[in-house]
């Protein structure tokens, strides 16, 4: 969920005009830091594997940020100012519809930007994780005995139970304890920046999951029969 | 022991200051223990003053930071400037009799540009600082002089240029609103009390000495008890000795080559009777009488009886000075009058001839000998904060002035002399047009003292260096720690622990964390927050008062009178001024006058029990600080004084005025009990502190909780806050200086402190709130390694900028030959070269532009034949000159963008261009951190987020920390930040961490367990890479992180080939030059060591300078390919390969006729 699931973040910026106090590349990295609706992700292609040069539509949505300030005092630019080229890409706003503050420009100052966001994940830069923050928890009963809970008093006072206890029942203490006993339910509690929502990443991240597992399995399926795939180089002893 | 005894009189003394009644010991004694078992007073709920702490911000507003250096320069300005014109006011000739020259007032204007149109005169500073000009505004004397038989009066002449203090009175932000600061781009936090000078910021440190004119009573280094003098006026400095030298008393002076005995020095002053002497000395002291009897004796046996035949006796000794050529020698005896009147505690005047008051001080030094002798314990404390004093820039620039206005002085009058020996004159002489063109002696001499630090005055035997210093503009900490620094004039050297030990009498005056380590240890130290440095009061109305509440004038009175049981001796300002016979009401009274305003504030008093002295000070650089009067036990400061404080309704000078607070310096503030609380205030306690933690300086007051730290941690800190990398200025993005580290996302501490919040370094920070998890991660957290997270880094953690400033001077020669700036040359298909495609046609590359290493950012050009710039060699501007390039390329491995361009002219009218460098730099590994504990580590390695351990909560660290760094470096401190910016980030809000109080940890325990946390600060943690609980609690929470200025991208440096040099061909040393690594004296040994000869072979000759010689196998010297010019034959010439540093040798021997020969031999 954090590192792998793909979202749409700008990663190239072209200065046409930057008389604002910030430099550059300070502001360009503050651009791939805004979030974007990543909803319709799948739609485009990492551009890595895109056939074109640069970028083109297939693998990439431009946006472009055009504000001077004419007037005295400060001129606040907010994400929301960045215009997308493709409808379903816009930046993340609030609820107050600006979104992030992306600078501020003072009297004759001017930003004129254009933007390339692409596909990623995060395990390439942050900009693409849709995450924040992502709990996750197991046997909340401590059923498996995983956990040799510290504590001063007594555990029950100390420790109360998560939500998720409600999920499970707790086992009987005075039954024999099951050594085999592995676990099944994880909980995971998720808070994305808005690219995304919770349970899409959830999803999502299964899949990601699963396709990995595939990928492993067809590897090792390979491995066992080896004659199906003639032309491998078998002197690569690192296959 | 010692300290027991003074603690016991120290109790004594107070009890009377506060009583005024002299009461026995033990009525005192019962009187206080009663206090103390008196249950129903202890139980009494104390009245705490709230908030009295807020008199420290009402403090700063009136005296900041850097105030002294300030008042300092002010005072210089105001009125040590027109005492020094009025002291050297005449100028005559002695050719004319009828000429003179009179200065009848000087001032200095306001700061101006001395460009020559300018309409508007008025320069900013920080114009100064971009184009490398000096701040500085003029010095304009009032004179009046004679032409021919007319007296002429000239107003406003201006005679120099005198550098200007920033923020001083005369500086143009003095007194401006933060608007008006920012419209002149200057940043209202910036402390001001440097000076620019040719473009750079320059600081004069405050310089700690030894007292002067007053008496010292030590062992010297022969090991004689002895009391010396350090005797300061105007015109010269000396050092004076009375010494005890096998039971007799001697006077000891360095323009005396032999000791005198005391009562030949006294006679020689007129003193003639040895009553008299011995009363004056011992007064009718039978003690003091047999001590001082071996000295009476050797008086009388010298048979010197009558003031000539002791002046003939001093006369062939003394070292007369000043005598011209010419001028008839004197008699001896007017040599040693001359000597004993000017010289000889040159301090104390002497009127006429009347010797008296000399004779009694000189007295005084030897009674202080002898109670010395007899009593080991009576010897002064060198190391003892109230016989220091720091020397300011307004003080060391005085001396500057003087000496450059006595230079001035006497170059003029030469000159004058001059011209008005030429027998007729063809017009009526002016001195003015002389002024006039001496104009530059006093601003050159300024300017070049500031700028160099070399402050050399012959007439003072001062030949000192290093006294100004660049001012750090690494952060914002560094710049106000360097206003705050005070350096020693001890030798560092020297291997004695007194001068850099940590003194009792530096409490509250100096920071007990902040000084370096090594070799200035201890030496180097720190003004603490809530002080201020003495400016020269006037002697005058003191005496008058002294005299006025009963002190008998010292003329008056015999010896026997002076050292009387019931008596005191006065000093003011080192000078007996008399005696009093009731100190402790006199005292009283005068403190009484003094807080209410009838007498400067910082004027001090204080009685010295042991030598029955009162002490009264007004001299310039003690250090003083405020504490509130206790009356009575009660505080005069109440919570409604603190709330007209807070309504506005008083301010700071108000509470002086008022008498509620007053300043003690360091010698009066061991004359008080002074409580740090409320709750400790006793009958006898005098004063009651304002807040405790002020005791630390400003650097030291950024460390949340010190007070639960090891000291030297606080030490490390202070050193390495100032290598923080952070927010410099509000001004940062227009200053153009040589380097510059800026923080991209600084941010202020979660645990702040009342200090932080008071030197606005929540304005100002430098460094980052991140999560931090104690734990061992990896490995390569080991030796104080930090894990950092790939996430963070990428979101912007420890994100820094650094700027870096190229100048380029496009001169004009006087040949009216010019350097120009063209665009780039073309090939001559017309393509531009690679590395000149950024340069525009006006020759510079615009900002914004991305460069790589080498690429060219200007192309200037000069003309050919004008290298050393004297214009001499090169063409006439007739013929049109050649050009040469010489374009300046950007030559670091990392990319970097112009950041900005200036173009402008200097001081000398030439076009100056300036380019800002930028690069973003995010941290890598190797680079430098630290916590606020002096926990400083590198990267040691960056993980990605999803390998990161995590909470529960999905919390994960941007730093993982080792915790091995906890336990033998015990900064408690640094956990208690840990819990408490951990509550305070849950509970949104900022803690404090300020010594000696700060946010109760009971009180943030409580905050995280009622938000579901441990009080512990631990948590349960999940491994990121195994996805399995792991194995312990997890102690984590949010600290402070600085990051360093030391960057691996700085220091990163390998070769495999490269430049070499040109005289050895060896490889060139040092990162700069690309050089290589030094395989050296040590490693050499190992290899020998070793045996690895063939190694030690390659690395010395082979891949350094290896060269072929042909030797001649006959002669053994070194000849051409195949020939031997000595032999004249090609026989037996050899090839061999030696090092070309050892050919070299070989030559340049061979230059000096030694003639070493190579013997060859088959192996």
């Amino acid at each position: 969920m954090i590192a792998e699931v793909p979202t749409m973040a700008i990663d190239m910026v072209l200065f046409n005009e930057n008389t604002s106090v910030l430099a550059d590349e300070f502001f360009a990295h503050r651009l791939g830091l805004v979030p974007l609706v990543s909803t319709s992700v799948d739609q485009f292609k990492y551009s890595r594997d895109c056939t074109c040069g640069e970028y083109c539509k297939e693998c990439s949505v431009e946006f472009t940020l055009h504000v001077k300030c004419t007037e005295p005092g400060t001129r606040v630019v907010h994400s929301s100012e960045l215009i997308s080229s493709n409808k379903d890409v816009v930046p993340v706003v609030d609820d107050n519809g600006r979104g992030v503050i992306l600078l501020k420009l003072s009297k004759g100052q001017e930003i004129n930007v254009h933007c390339v966001a692409k596909k990623g994940v995060a395990k390439e830069h942050a900009k693409w994780s849709p995450c924040a923050a992502v709990g996750f928890e197991y046997d909340p009963h401590n059923n498996l005995k995983h956990l040799d809970y510290w504590f001063e008093k007594g555990i029950k006072e100390e420790w109360p139970l998560s939500k998720n206890a409600e999920e499970e029942t707790e086992n009987d203490p005075s039954a024999p304890f099951d050594y085999n006993a592995e676990p099944t339910t994880f909980y995971f509690n998720v808070e994305t920046i808005g690219s995304l929502d919770p349970q899409a990443v959830v999803i999502k991240a299964t899949r990601v999951l699963q396709e990995k597992l595939g990928a492993l399995q067809m590897a090792l399926e390979e491995d066992q029969h080896p004659d199906t795939n003639a032309n491998m180089d078998e002197a690569d002893p690192w296959v | 022991m010692k300290a027991e005894e003074q603690n016991g009189v120290e109790h004594l003394q107070h009890e009377r200051l506060g009583n005024g009644g002299r009461r026995s010991a033990e009525e005192l004694l019962g009187a206080s223990i009663g206090m103390d078992v008196d249950a129903k007073r202890l139980t009494d709920p104390i009245p705490t003053i709230e908030d009295k702490w807020q008199l420290l911000p009402a403090f700063l507003r009136v005296k900041g930071l850097v105030k002294q250096h300030i008042d300092s320069f002010n005072y210089f300005i105001e009125v040590d400037m027109k005492k020094i014109v009025k002291a050297n006011e005449l100028v005559t000739s002695d050719i004319d009799p009828r000429f003179y020259l009179k200065y009848t007032g000087i001032r200095v204007g306001r700061p101006e540009r001395t460009d020559a149109d300018a309409a508007d005169r008025t320069i900013t500073p920080h114009e100064c600082r971009l184009r490398d000009l000096t701040y500085a505004a003029p010095v304009m004397v009032d004179i009046e002089y004679t032409r021919g038989r007319s007296r002429v009066i000239r107003k406003g002449v201006v005679i120099g240029r005198m550098p200007i203090m920033l923020r001083s009175s005369h500086c143009v932000l003095a007194g401006a609103s933060d608007d008006e600061m920012a419209l002149m781009q200057e940043c209202p936090l910036d402390p001001g009390g440097y000076f620019i000078v040719r473009g750079t910021e320059k600081v004069i440190l405050v310089q700690e000495q030894m007292s002067k004119n007053r008496i010292i009573v030590n062992t010297d280094n022969k090991g004689f008890m002895s009391a010396s003098v350090t005797s300061s006026t105007h015109e010269r400095k000396s050092n004076t000795y009375v010494c005890m030298k096998k039971g007799r008393l001697y006077l000891k002076h360095n323009m005396i080559s032999e000791d005198i005995p005391l009562v030949v020095a006294m006679r020689a002053m007129g003193m003639t009777s040895d009553k008299e002497v011995a009363q004056l000395i011992a007064g009718v002291d039978p003690f003091y009488l047999d001590l001082l009897s071996p000295t009476l004796e050797e008086g009388a046996a010298s048979k010197l009886f009558t003031q000539r035949a002791a002046l003939d006796f001093i006369g062939p000794k003394a070292k007369s000075m000043g005598r011209r050529p010419g001028v008839a020698r004197r008699p001896a005896h007017e040599d040693a009058l001359d000597v004993l009147a000017n010289v000889v505690v040159a301090h104390v005047p002497v009127n006429g001839s009347d010797f008296r008051a000399k004779c009694v001080y000189v007295a005084m030094m030897a009674r202080r000998v002898l109670q010395s002798v007899s009593d080991g314990n009576k010897t002064d404390d060198l190391d003892y904060l109230g016989n220091k004093r720091l020397e300011l820039a307004g003080q060391l620039i005085a001396l500057l002035f003087e000496d450059l206005f006595k230079r001035f002085n006497s170059d003029l009058k030469i000159n004058v002399d001059k011209v008005l020996k030429k027998p007729n004159l063809a017009r009526e002489f002016d001195v003015f047009s002389q002024l006039m063109c001496h104009g530059d002696l006093i601003t050159q001499g300024l300017v070049r003292a500031i700028s160099t630090g070399n402050w050399s005055l012959k007439r003072f035997k001062m030949d000192r260096a290093g006294v100004t210093h660049i001012l750090s503009r690494l952060s914002y900490i560094s710049a106000l720690g360097m206003m705050t620094r005070i350096s020693s004039q001890f030798e560092k050297t020297r291997k004695v622990s007194g001068p850099r030990a940590l003194q009792p009498s530096q409490w509250g005056m100096l920071c007990p964390a902040d000084t370096p380590e090594g070799e200035l240890c201890g030496l180097v130290k720190n003004l603490a927050l809530m002080t201020h440095i003495t400016t020269d009061d006037e002697e005058e109305p003191i005496r008058r008062v002294a005299f006025a509440l009963g002190v008998e004038d010292v003329a008056l009175i015999t010896g026997a009178e002076l050292h009387a049981a019931d008596a005191h001796i006065v000093f003011l300002n080192g000078l007996i001024l008399g005696i009093t016979r009731a100190a402790q009401r006199f005292v009283r009274q005068f403190r009484v006058l003094r807080r209410s305003g009838r007498l400067p504030a910082f004027v001090s008093i204080y009685i010295d029990d042991h030598r029955k002295i009162v002490h009264m000070s007004a001299d310039s650089g003690r250090i003083c600080r405020p504490a509130i009067i206790v009356d009575g036990g009660v505080s005069r400061v109440t919570s409604e004084h603190v709330r007209q404080l807070l309504a506005g309704e008083l301010q700071f000078d108000d509470f002086l005025r008022l008498g509620l607070v007053e300043y003690l310096d360091v010698n009066e503030e061991n004359d008080c009990v002074i409580a740090i609380y409320e709750g400790e205030i006793k009958p006898y306690t005098t004063h009651l502190e304002i807040e405790p933690f002020t005791l630390l300086g400003a650097v030291a007051g950024l460390i949340p909780y010190p007070h639960h730290n090891q000291s030297p941690r606080n030490t490390y800190q202070s050193a390495m806050g100032k290598q923080a990398i952070g927010a410099i200025a509000y001004n940062q993005l227009n200053r153009i200086d040589t380097l510059l580290y800026l923080m991209v996302y600084p941010q202020q501490p979660m645990v702040k402190t009342k200090t932080i919040e008071l030197i606005n370094y929540d304005k100002l920070p430098a460094g980052q709130n991140g999560s931090v998890f104690v734990m061992s991660y990896s490995g390569y957290d080991i030796e104080d390694a930090l894990v950092l997270n790939k996430a963070s880094l990428d979101r912007g953690f420890g994100r820094c900028q650094v700027m870096r400033k190229f100048t380029a001077m496009v001169r004009k020669y006087p040949n009216n030959t010019f350097d120009r700036l063209t665009g780039p040359p073309t090939f001559q298909d017309g393509k531009v070269p690679e590395r000149f495609q950024f340069v525009d046609d006006d020759g510079m590359a615009p900002p914004g532009t991305r460069l790589e290493n080498g690429q060219v950012y200007l192309h200037k050009q000069t003309p050919v034949g004008d290298d050393d710039g004297s214009g001499a060699a090169g063409g006439s501007a007739l013929t049109a000159p050649s050009f040469r390039s010489v374009p300046m390329s950007f030559k670091y491995p990392d990319p970097g963008y112009v950041d900005k361009v200036m173009i402008t002219t200097s001081e000398s009218d030439q076009t100056l261009i300036k380019f800002l460098l930028r690069q973003t730099r995010r941290p890598e590994l190797g680079d430098k951190f630290s916590s606020r504990h002096g926990q400083k580590g590198v990267c040691g390695i960056i993980v990605q987020q999803e390998d990161m351990p995590f909470t529960d909560r999905g919390i994960y660290p941007d730093i993982v920390m080792n915790p091995h760094g906890f336990p033998s470096r015990m900064t408690v401190g640094k956990l208690m930040e840990f819990v408490a910016s951990k509550a305070g980030a849950i509970k949104g809000e900022l803690q404090y961490g300020t010594c000696f109080g700060g946010s109760k940890m009971e009180d943030m325990c409580r905050i995280l367990v009622e938000n579901g946390f441990s009080y512990t600060g631990k948590d349960y943690v999940t491994s990121g890479i195994t996805g399995e609980p792991v194995g312990a609690y997890i102690f984590n929470g949010a600290t402070y992180y600085q990051r360093l200025k030391h960057m691996v991208a700085d220091k990163m440096h390998a070769r495999a080939r490269g430049p070499r040099a040109v005289l050895t061909r060896q490889p060139t040393e040092g990162r700069s030059r690309d050089g290589g690594l030094r395989l050296g004296e040590m490693e050499k040994d190992c290899l020998i060591g070793y045996g690895a000869s063939m190694l030690l072979l390659e690395r010395l000759m082979f891949s350094s300078d290896a060269f072929e010689v042909h030797v001649c196998g006959d002669c053994g010297y070194i000849g051409y390919k195949g020939w031997c010019q000595m032999c004249r034959s090609s026989k037996s010439m050899v090839p061999i390969k030696i090092p070309y540093a050892c050919k070299l040798l070989f030559q340049e021997l061979q230059s000096m006729n030694i003639m070493p020969r190579l013997v060859m031999e088959d192996i």
